[in-house]
This record gives C-alpha cells, sequence and structure tokens, in this order.
C-alpha cells in the first residue's frame, strides 16, 4: 500500500475518532453558542435557575430563612433576595423586607427603600420606591383604621393609598413584626428560597468552560485545537484525493 | 470527591451576592421627585392611570413583556405629563423620566443607572433624538433612534420607555 493511501487511512481513522470523542462538547459549545447568540430574545437574563448544589458550585453561601411576617390571609417569608409570598415566588433580587401589613383589598410589603402595593390575588398593583415615600429608610410598616403607616428617618406617615402621605400618630397602630420560623419551616422554605443563577450567565459559563472551574478554559482551548484539527484532516480527506484524480 | 469552589466563579458569587443583597443600588444623577418639581416648579400631587386588561395588553406589545405594575402614577397639568418609567436594559432596571408635551416629547433624563455597561444613555447628545418625537402608527416612534456601541440593549430600553410613555399620555387624556 503507497504512503499516501496510508496516511489517507490513517488520517480517516482519527478524524472519525477525534469527532466521536468530541461529539458531546461539540454539540454543548454549539447549542449554549446558539442560545447565547438569541440571549435578548429568549430572555435569558431574565431567567434564573435555583438549585442547592449549583450555589454551591458557584460558592454562593445560601442563607436560610429566618423571619416570617403574617398578615391576615397573607404570608411572606424571605432569603437570597427572593421573596417567597404565599406560597409563590414575587421575584428577584428584591431587597429585605421589613413588614406586611393587610388592608380592604390590597396588602403591602415593604422594604426599606420601596413599597410593593399587591391586589388581594398577588397581582402586584404598584411598586412605589424612594420618591414617593415620605421618607426614607422605612423602619417599619403598620396599618390603623385602613391606612398603611410608615415609620421612617423622617418620621411617621399614614395614607389611604400608598400615594399621598400625611404625617401620623403612632398610636394605635399595629406594628408588622416578624416570627421566628421553626426548623422544620426553615427547611421547607429553603429550597424555594435557594439563591439562583442567571442563565445567561450558566451558558456563557458553560460555553467557555469557566463552569468546570481553573481548567475548564483549558479544556475549551484543547476542544478548539481539535475542531481545528478535525476541519484540517476533514479538508485533506476531502481535497486530495480529488487532486490526485485529477492529475490521471 | 470534595469539589470547592472555583476562583473564577467565586468573583461571579460576589458580584450575585451583592446584587440579591439589594446593595447595587445605581447611579443615582436625579431623584424622580426632584425632577418631576424641577418640570413643574413645585411637586403636584401624583394621578395614577389604572392599567386595564386592554391596556396591558397594548403596554405589553410595546414593551415586549408584561408591565410590572398595574397603577402607574404620574404628574401632569393641561399641556404637559411627566412619566418615570423603569425598564431593563440589559440585566439591571433603568429608571428614566419623560416630559410629554401636546403628545411629543419635550425632553427625557435618566434618572437612575444601574447597569455595569451603557451609561452613554444618559448623555445629552443620545437623548436629545428623542425631542419632540411622537408617536406613528403602530405606536412606534416617528423616527429612528441612533445606537450607541456598547449601549445597544439600554438604547432599546430608553426607546421602549419613550414609546410607552407616549402611549400612556395619549390614555391619560382620553
Amino acid at each position: 500500500m503507497s504512503p499516501r493511501l496510508l496516511l489517507l487511512r490513517l488520517l480517516r481513522r482519527w478524524h472519525a475518532r477525534i469527532g466521536f470523542a468530541a461529539l458531546l462538547f461539540f454539540l454543548i459549545l454549539a447549542v449554549t453558542g446558539l442560545a447565547l447568540n438569541h440571549g435578548q430574545s429568549l430572555g435569558l437574563d431574565g431567567r434564573f435557575v435555583h438549585a442547592e448544589w449549583l450555589a454551591r458550585w458557584y460558592g454562593i453561601k445560601s442563607e436560610p430563612p429566618r423571619r416570617v411576617f403574617r398578615s391576615g390571609h397573607h404570608v411572606l417569608t424571605a432569603a437570597n433576595g427572593r421573596w417567597l409570598l404565599d406560597g409563590k415566588i414575587s421575584g428577584e433580587k428584591l431587597p429585605q423586607a421589613v413588614g406586611l401589613v393587610e388592608l380592604a383589598d390590597v396588602f403591602v410589603v415593604a422594604s426599606d427603600t420601596a413599597l410593593h402595593v399587591y391586589r388581594e390575588n398577588g397581582e402586584l398593583i404598584e411598586k412605589v420606591g424612594p420618591g414617593a415615600l415620605p421618607g426614607a429608610p422605612v423602619r417599619a410598616i403598620g396599618s390603623n383604621a385602613r391606612r398603611i403607616v410608615l415609620r421612617t428617618a423622617s418620621g411617621v406617615f399614614a395614607s389611604a393609598d400608598a400615594l399621598s402621605w400625611r404625617p401620623a400618630s403612632e398610636r394605635s397602630v399595629r406594628w408588622s413584626v416578624p416570627a421566628e420560623l421553626s426548623i422544620s419551616e426553615q427547611q421547607a422554605y429553603e429550597e424555594a428560597l435557594a439563591p439562583g443563577i442567571s442563565v445567561e450567565q450558566l451558558l456563557l459559563d458553560l460555553h467557555s468552560g469557566r463552569f468546570a472551574g481553573r481548567y475548564g478554559p483549558l479544556a475549551v482551548d484543547l476542544l478548539a485545537l481539535l475542531l481545528v484539527t478535525l476541519s484540517l484532516t476533514g479538508a485533506w480527506l476531502f481535497l486530495v484525493p480529488r487532486m490526485h484524480r485529477g492529475r490521471h | 470527591m470534595t469539589r470547592r469552589p472555583r476562583r473564577s466563579l467565586a468573583l461571579l458569587t460576589l458580584a450575585l451576592g451583592a446584587a440579591a443583597a439589594g446593595l447595587v443600588r445605581g447611579e443615582i444623577y436625579q431623584a424622580p421627585d426632584a425632577f418631576v418639581a424641577e418640570v413643574f416648579g413645585s411637586r403636584p400631587a401624583p394621578k395614577v392611570l389604572w392599567l386595564t386588561q386592554d391596556l396591558q395588553a397594548q403596554a405589553a406589545a410595546i414593551l415586549g413583556h408584561s408591565p410590572a405594575q398595574v397603577r402607574q402614577r404620574y404628574w401632569s397639568d393641561s399641556r404637559k405629563s411627566v412619566w418615570i418609567l423603569e425598564e431593563i436594559g440589559k440585566e439591571e432596571l433603568i429608571t428614566a423620566g419623560f416630559v410629554v408635551v401636546d403628545g411629543r416629547i419635550d425632553h427625557v433624563r435618566v434618572l437612575v443607572y444601574r447597569e455595569s455597561r451603557g451609561q452613554e444613555v444618559r448623555t445629552p447628545s443620545f437623548l436629545k433624538q428623542f425631542k419632540d418625537a411622537k408617536l406613528a402608527p403602530g405606536d412606534r416612534l416617528d423616527r429612528e433612534i441612533d445606537g450607541i456601541a456598547g449601549a445597544t440593549l439600554s438604547v432599546a430600553a430608553m426607546e421602549r420607555m419613550a414609546r410607552l410613555a407616549l402611549f400612556f399620555d395619549r390614555t391619560s387624556r382620553k
């Protein structure tokens, strides 16, 4: 057998072996690359993966929920920037809640910088930011005769609609105070309130190899070299026999 | 085998942790209430626009997602209205104030910018493109807004908010 034929056979064999061995990794690179390329339209940065093991892998310390606010029909517990409101996750990157009050047809969650006003069904009516609050930071929230009452750094204020505020007295205000969660309740809520990693970040780390730690990018470099090898051997296998045939 | 957190991921952790703890408050260029006071010369009482199902659907068509809240506060007099809106650029909310006069944008200001990149959207040279913009058919702006390299998503967010402010102004005057 001629040396050229031997080389072709060797290249074909290794081309197939390398291609098969790297199949899974190339698929991961291709799928993550495609997804990242359309990340905005897919809303990847707004989606989060919540799992204890993933948080541990990323070195994120998961904080267990310790306190719960209860008001009439509503229950709020929070940890890791997430609120679990009546058993439903309310959002990401939320500040620590300072209280929860319920009025006739709405309920209000206060953080130190904002109020979140909800309908009874949990629909957000309005997030009232610092500019619309009578004072900040909010230190406590309570209710008094169908009014929301805030204790802020600038004094105590009351409002019936969270739109206009008036100075108020603390008399007969029922302040929202947290209760300690039992160990079993903490465990029950902990999984739901696990910290999250954005899908976009996860895909970026998978694509670049950083997900696997310090040596991950080196592995991706190796895959790039394999891809170069596959391209070159593929081109060789495609072109050389044709060139040879052309000479005869 | 015990897996230890990797250093590169630990940096991300710090950023995520800080954001989760609410420490990333962003750059406040002007407090929203100060913006309203500047426009009207005083601090008028806010009005509210309730987003019915129909309005929510129209707002969602402009934003590309459902509006975050169903009660939108605004400030207005006979000709002028002020809308403080928030929209996510890439990962964080941008807070901007829009002044609409006779159905056209009079001026825009970025009040709070929380993204790590793309602050160029607050420059007057970018914002002046919105001057006198009005809604064209399909609730689009009547002009193209030039993008900024490296701030594409923030530019898109500003454009969406401009359209929403004009839409809300039109709705509030019906």
